[in-house]
């Protein structure tokens, strides 16, 4: 029995292709039972926008028959087209890669959170079809459990790394929590609505202005938001706590002595400034007043790559934790392999023991309690004796790391029962 | 009479002062008329103190430390209320009303009071210490915090917030902190000041008042309730305040050393 992952990802197929593959959801139970009728015992399919992928245990599954699952009912796919950027694990590798993707270490921004949940969506749609079987079972439940282990253990998922988020971080590290924190939008931007939706969600309060009073009505419906005339907004800044610009004005839209007495008229509470306009729409001379934090594009975006770095460092840290928890789920699979060889051989032994000693023991005539006793020591050393062989040989196979060739201890393991003519369990 | 009178007129400020610390927590004025009320009848009782002591020795009683305290404390206290009816500024009641009750019950100090038994005397004492060293306690942290306060704020002004996993708190959390404790603190250190200016003056007589140790502490206290008054109304908060925290822990230190020898104080 084989474990196998195979697919494309982010890395091995372009987005074009990748979109093409993708499976909705209620499209997934079909390709399962294609997969089971291509061979497959057990089966997971994720499917998201970085990456297809089948997880399966079987005998045997060719590339051919991957293929073939893969490109199943998809319009437009030419199985030849899509050989070359497919991807196929076994075993170890396999289980690696598993572990690798559920702790976000495979994702294009390494770290981000939404893959574990995906995955753990795969597995449940996977689990009410009835396609996952025990192996399956083990693997993605200590999948997800290497996942939050990196989560808790490391800082994988710790630091912004896109330039919005960061502002975002920022104004944690100055408010704490950004509930009911007012936040002011001055003009439109990519960034700064997506600065805007992080803070949203971190429940600050939304205000929108911009030189077009309807442009400033539009966005601030989409933040659930107020508009604020723009005339009068440095007159009011001392209500806000963050401000976001990003106008194409010409012009400062605020001075530093604006700042400043808005600063004194909310009493120093501190006011976090970001200027993400081209050219500055805020005096870069406000970063001297004390209380207010100034960033401008470019302080985010150091910040947002510096932050990438530390990530990729956390990513190291992250990958020796894999290493050791694959290595330990191996060595619990090995086990499972052997032990109910090594436990059906003992029950037999026992049994060809006690079922001699009932028949012989007549001969023996009246024992005493200590000479019964020593009969049955004695016979039990000899079965030992003779188990002692193999369980150990089959233990030291299972010890042993099969360094990428097929595993022996299952080879071994055949050879004890077919010898001890053991039942199977 | 007329210390029975100043006594009664402390025993009115006192409510003020309960009001400057209630204020420090609820940040409500729903509270301010009462105490002012009793602040006024406050002055009423010590203009009828001062007034009386006067017609008994012919002059304006500032004949030692004592009665130019409650004096000054009554100017104090008259020249707030004027300024009260004329701009209605209610802050500066937090530190008004600590100050004037102080020196008032300075100024009743005048005259020994008899001797207390010795459990109730070491009562006290416990309460005083336990009191003084809540507010210590309560003091340090402050102070920590403002001085995590103050890294946190240079690194977001250097822009240099450091992607590690000890990160320093959040400014606005550092704040909340600074500003409990220190108020917790002053509320502690204040009733320590309280108990412990009536232990020294039932235990020493008028003579307490000569004792460096509870000068330095009545000191450690006035920068005390100057930082907290800063705090209040002119809203300092960051740097300065944190400087100013650290400052008042020196002085608290100082208190602290300066009462090393404590253990004779313990009778019996």
């Amino acid at each position: 029995m084989k474990l196998v992952v195979a697919g494309v990802n982010h890395r091995t197929a372009p987005v074009e292709l990748r979109e093409k593959l993708a499976y909705r959801p209620d499209e997934i139970p079909a390709a399962l039972i294609e997969l089971q009728a291509q061979g497959a015992k057990e089966a997971i399919i994720l499917s998201t926008c970085n990456r297809v992928e089948l997880t399966a245990t079987a005998e045997d599954l060719s590339d051919d028959m991957l293929l073939a699952a893969l490109g199943a009912g998809r319009a437009g796919v030419i199985l030849e087209e899509l050989r070359p950027h497919l991807y196929r694990l076994e075993n170890n590798a396999a289980i690696r890669h598993l572990f690798r993707v559920a702790a976000s270490l495979d994702s294009m921004i390494v770290g981000e959170p939404q893959i574990l949940g995906q995955l753990k969506q795969a597995y449940s749609l996977a689990r009410e079809h009835g396609s996952v079987g025990p192996m399956l079972d083990t693997v993605l439940t200590r999948a997800f459990s290497v996942a939050k282990r990196i989560r808790s253990e490391t800082d994988i998922g710790r630091n912004a790394v896109s330039v919005s988020y960061a502002a975002v971080e920022l104004a944690r590290e100055i408010f704490g929590s950004l509930h009911k924190r007012r936040v002011l939008i001055v003009g439109a931007g990519k960034m700064s609505e997506g600065a805007a939706r992080h803070l949203m969600n971190a429940g600050a309060e939304i205000f929108v202005t911009n030189r077009t009073p309807e442009r400033a009505a539009e966005m601030a419906q989409l933040f659930r938001g107020k508009t604020m005339r723009y005339e009068v907004f440095p007159q009011r800044l001392a209500e806000l706590d963050v401000v976001i610009t990003s106008s194409a004005a010409p012009e400062q839209v605020l001075t530093r002595e604006t700042v400043r007495r808005a600063l004194e008229a909310r009493k120093h509470q501190p006011i976090f400034l970001i200027d993400i306009a081209v050219p500055r729409n805020i005096d870069p001379a406000v970063q001297d007043l004390e209380h207010a934090f100034l960033y401008d594009i470019d302080d985010l975006k150091r910040l947002a790559d510096r932050n990438l770095e530390a990530r990729r460092g956390v990513a190291q840290e992250a990958e020796t934790i894999v290493a050791e928890e694959v290595e330990r789920l191996e060595a619990k699979l090995r086990e499972r392999e052997v032990g109910p060889v090594i436990v059906s051989l003992q029950e037999q032994l026992e049994g060809i023991r006690q079922d001699v000693l009932i028949r012989h023991r007549a001969r023996l005539g009246s024992l005493t309690e200590e000479q019964h006793s020593a009969v049955e020591a004695l016979t039990r050393a000899i079965v030992n004796k003779i188990a002692h062989a193999p369980i150990s040989e089959m233990r030291r196979e299972a010890a042993e790391k099969s360094g990428g060739e097929a595993p022996r201890e299952a080879e071994v393991a055949s050879v004890v029962r077919r010898m001890f003519r053991l039942r199977e369990r | 009479m007329s210390v029975l009178w100043l006594r009664t007129a402390a025993a009115l400020y006192g409510c003020g002062l309960l009001y400057a610390l209630i204020y420090l927590f609820r940040k409500s004025t729903r509270l301010f008329r009462p105490a002012l009320i009793a602040f006024g009848a406050g002055t009423i009782f010590h203009l009828v103190s001062i007034a009386e002591l006067w017609a008994e020795t012919g002059h304006l009683p500032l004949n030692n430390f004592y009665e130019t305290s409650s004096v000054c404390a009554f100017l104090i206290a008259l020249l707030f209320l004027l300024a009260y009816t004329r701009y209605q500024i209610s802050v500066f009641g937090v530190c008004i009303f600590p100050l004037v009750f102080f020196m008032t019950m300075i100024g009743a100090t005048e005259f020994p009071v008899a001797k207390w038994s010795p459990e109730f005397r070491n009562t006290w004492l416990v309460i005083h210490i336990a009191t003084v060293l809540i507010g210590f306690a309560a003091l340090i942290f402050s102070a920590m915090a403002s001085v995590y306060y103050l890294l946190q704020e240079r690194q977001l002004k250097r822009k240099d917030v450091t992607p590690s996993a000890n990160r320093l708190p959040p400014l606005g959390t550092l704040d909340t902190i600074i500003t409990q404790s220190m108020n917790a603190g002053f509320v502690f250190i204040t009733i320590g000041t309280i108990t412990g200016v009536i232990w020294a003056f039932i235990e020493s007589g008028t003579g307490w008042i000569g004792n460096p140790k509870i000068a330095f502490f009545l000191f450690t206290w006035a920068v005390y309730l100057a930082m907290i008054f800063l705090r209040v109304s002119a809203g300092w908060r960051g740097r300065r305040i944190a400087w100013l925290a650290v400052t008042v822990l020196g002085c608290s230190v100082i208190t602290w050393a300066t009462h090393a020898t404590l253990g004779s104080f313990w009778q019996r």
